[in-house]
């Protein structure tokens, strides 16, 4: 982990600033996103999770307070260029955000929109599809890929201008559960393997489980903010704030309630099995 | 299912022709399409055939294919060749009975109005059969360039036109499972007098439009974030480079250009004044 | 007599191009009145072309769909009829709302069924009810509604129709837990009131488990398996190599079984809890 890379402080926002009644979708809300961390942010609709995606990179300026990438405000026009080259973006619907009839020309868009030198695009081009897996589709209509293989395409889009962070509001809400592990294993890479700092906002826990930090939000502000294992092993407060845990977790949580000693921070099936067994083992 | 229909009508195989800059492609359309009108005596003419049956035979597109694009005209065809016959004076008397009078011009003249109008449409669904529509895009953006200077947004309008090429299927998945969904809740499409099958399209028209709309927001935004303004700066990765072969078609299309002129003045021009 | 019975549907797609494949292949199946069918099964695996067929928008190029007992291509007011006794919802449903008014959109079913003013009225406020949108909703939008609003304003869109079979393709999709949980909970409260057949079409194993009665598992076009919940998920290898996604706690149980511990099917919290705790 190095610098901070993306910055809040004491950020509010409303869709209507002038509308005293109506509430804030983003409330005095303070984040440090270290460069190379696979944040999760998780919270139900309305929570404002998608509101703070479109913070991050300038598309939504704060009302009240500042967010920085890399020392760079949002709010200055000058910059926005510049900072939308470290901060990119994936959206929910793969359709809509896809440019071209031909998947290597929709990934050329951003860099060509830089200016950058035709070779030079190739070369980023290439490489970006290589790194998603979508290389042999390189010359294929994207309306003809499948809703996993689009994302992927999108994510290639955005690495091919060479960002620091992609942000990703809600990837998977439209993918099937084989696009879902596509989209997942292509950002568990990018993070680990290229240093990508990823910013995940989901409302799928079985997504955040797998991130190095999970911030719940509720109401536009923090509710939680930790590793999945301290997040999760609060089990009545996430069901509170209308979030799933994981079945392992949940089981492992009801048990305990009946007097088993199981420890608190299961998340997979290994770690809840193991611990069922060493119980049955006792017993027997 | 509708989703799968191609948009243009680009055949893909590997052809000269296929490989031929796309700017020079069009250029040279253009020029034979002043050819075909400039033809006035037989010789010509059958030059202008044989070169279009060559260029045919180069694509490697199958005639069937070609045919296919020739379907929509056979009415129009048919039907100025038949006013032209009947209606059209001058040279040799050929038949004349009661109220019909066929002469050598209107006959001479609807032949050639035919096989004009069939070489064209071969000629210019040859561009489209060997041209993707994405590169078609890019050289018209090309080609208008220099319409730049006087402030027409050329690249603007080659941006809208390859969104609009893109979104065409999406927007057909779109009506087709729109379509469904009032079906199953019993719309009738099909029965009914003319303004009821209007009326019925609103339930469809509605949702296709708020979620047209729904997309542009989206789409605005994607392109906002991918960095783009619209403004100059802009590069393309691909890059269109004239080669040695392209001016080799010039030279081509040049010499059988020269040969209609040729043929025009050396032979005698078939329609009598 | 079965409510719904596929005997040896197949489907084709693209039929006599090059491409020509089977999406849905000599399908035989009954599915008795007053069910909660899960249809389960990767996609591309032909469940949503299966449930297609049942209201007549696919028509089957070889053999018979009947519905209540009647072919439903025998004649064409039977092809019609299906329309009505089978209410389908496809995916994202709130993409098929038009009207200036939520009452409105729900009424455009009834309506072409010619059912009278008064009658439609009636149905319209008892759809509202089943899918828990107040009454002041009614006059509202339907494009100023909620996200999850507007699925169920589209949901009771097919609920006004009183088909005696309800199928919903994907309900739950891009729905937060909540959205999820509403739609669920809406629908098993639906089908005890009514007594009415319920078919649904999900990805999600763990959705099916909560509120189905039996499952139909597809893959590669055929129908894998149909049987009730216990039997079906009791196959977790099975499921498990046509690509499915089966429930943690399944998997959990998996483990304990390959240790030696078996306590059978397994594919709830609740049930976990109560074989453990036994």
């Amino acid at each position: 982990m190095s610098d901070t890379i993306i910055k809040f402080d004491n950020v509010s926002f409303a869709y209507e600033p002038e509308d005293e009644e109506v509430v804030r979708a983003v409330n005095d809300f303070s984040l440090d996103v270290p460069g190379g961390q696979f944040l999760a942010v998780l919270g139900h609709n309305g929570c404002g999770k998608s509101t703070v995606a479109k913070l991050i990179n300038g598309i939504l300026v704060p009302n009240k307070g500042k967010v920085t990438v890399e020392g760079m405000d949002t709010s200055d026009e000058e910059k926005t260029v510049d900072i939308r080259r470290i901060v990119g973006m994936v959206f929910q619907n793969p359709d809509n955000q896809i440019v071209a009839t031909i998947v290597e020309d929709d990934v050329a868009f951003g860099p060509e929109n830089l200016g950058v030198e035709p070779s030079e695009i190739r070369k980023a081009v290439d490489s970006a599809l290589k790194a998603v897996g979508m290389y042999e589709f390189r010359k294929r209509e994207p309306h003809r890929l499948s809703g996993g293989q689009k994302q992927r395409v999108a994510i290639a889009g955005v690495i091919a201008m060479n960002t620091k962070c992609i942000v990703m509001d809600e990837p998977t809400a439209m993918l099937d559960p084989q696009g879902r592990k596509e989209v997942m294993d292509t950002v568990m890479k990018l993070n680990k393997e290229f240093g990508i700092t990823v910013i995940l906002i989901t409302h799928y826990m079985d997504e955040a489980v797998k991130a190095d930090r999970v911030v719940v939000m509720d109401g536009g502000r923090i509710a939680m903010d930790g590793t999945p294992k301290e997040v999760f092993k609060n089990v009545e407060r996430m069901k509170n704030l209308g979030l799933d845990v994981p079945q392992a977790t949940e089981l492992a949580y009801r048990l305990r309630k009946k007097g088993f000693k199981l420890p608190d921070d299961i998340l997979d099936e290994n770690e809840c099995a193991e611990a069922i067994l060493k119980i049955l083992e006792v017993k027997k | 299912m509708l989703k799968d229909i191609t948009i243009g009508q680009y055949y893909n195989v590997e052809s000269p022709i296929h490989r031929m800059d796309a700017r020079m492609k069009i250029i040279l359309t253009v020029l034979f399409i002043v050819s075909i009108f400039m033809c006035k005596s037989f010789e010509a003419l059958g030059l202008m055939v044989l070169f279009t049956l060559i260029v045919n035979i180069i694509s490697k597109v199958p005639v069937k294919m070609v045919a296919k694009s020739l379907k929509p005209i056979v009415v129009i065809v048919l039907f100025t060749s038949i006013l032209n016959i009947f209606y059209i004076r001058g040279g040799t008397e050929l038949v004349n009975w009661h109220f019909i009078h066929i002469t050598t011009n209107g006959l001479f003249t609807a032949l050639f109005m035919a096989i004009r109008i069939v070489c064209l449409v071969v000629i210019s669904s040859l561009l489209t059969y060997t041209t993707t529509p994405t590169v078609l895009t890019d050289s018209l953006e090309k080609l208008f360039a220099p319409l730049k200077l006087i402030k027409v947004p050329v690249s603007t309008l080659a941006m809208m036109m390859t969104l609009a090429l893109r979104f065409i299927p999406t927007l057909i998945d779109e009506i087709d499972r729109i379509t469904n969904a009032q079906k199953a809740r019993g719309a009738d499409l099909d029965n009914g007098s003319f303004m009821q099958r209007v009326k019925a399209l609103v339930p469809i028209i509605v949702p296709l439009f708020v979620s047209s709309i729904r997309r542009a927001y989206e789409l605005a935004d994607a392109m906002d974030c991918r960095c783009y303004t619209g403004g100059p700066g802009r590069t393309r990765m691909k890059q269109m480079n004239l080669r040695a072969t392209d001016f080799v078609w010039l030279g081509a299309a040049l010499v059988y250009f020269a040969g209609i002129i040729v043929l025009n003045y050396y032979f005698k021009a078939v329609l009598v004044k | 007599m079965p409510i719904l019975s596929m005997q040896g549907v197949t489907h084709l797609y693209n039929e006599g191009m090059p491409s020509e494949s089977k999406a849905i292949d000599n399908i035989n199946l009954d599915i008795e009145e007053g069910e909660l069918v899960g249809v389960i099964g990767h996609t591309g695996s032909g469940k949503s072309t299966l449930v297609q067929h049942f209201n007549g928008i696919l028509k089957p190029n070889s053999g018979k769909v009947i519905v209540d007992g009647v072919d439903i291509w025998s004649d064409k007011k039977a092809t019609r009829e299906a329309r009505f006794k089978v209410g389908l919802c496809f995916q994202y449903p709130e993409y098929q709302l038009f009207e200036e008014t939520v009452y409105k959109d729900i009424s455009f079913g009834p309506k072409n069924m010619k059912l009278s003013d008064e009658e439609i009225a009636k149905r319209v406020v008892s759809a509202a009810a089943y899918v828990g949108l107040k009454r002041e909703l009614l006059e509202k939008s339907p494009f100023d509604l909620s996200g999850g609003e507007k699925r169920r304003a589209a949901i009771a869109g097919v609920i006004a129709m009183q088909p005696k079979v309800l199928i919903l393709d994907e309900p739950t999709a891009g729905l937060d837990p909540i959205g999820r949980d509403t739609i669920l909970d809406m629908i098993k409260n639906y089908r005890e009131k009514t007594g009415s057949t319920v078919l649904l079409v999900s990805h999600s194993m763990e959705d099916v488990a909560r509120i189905a009665t039996k499952v139909a598992v597809m893959n590669n076009a055929r129908l894998e398996m149909y049987g009730t919940v216990d039997e079906v998920y009791s196959h977790a290898e099975r499921l498990r190599e046509i690509g499915l996604n089966i429930p943690q706690i399944s998997k959990v149980f998996e483990i304990l079984k390959k240790n030696g511990y078996d306590f059978g099917s397994v594919y709830t919290v609740d049930r976990a809890v109560e074989v453990l705790t036994r």
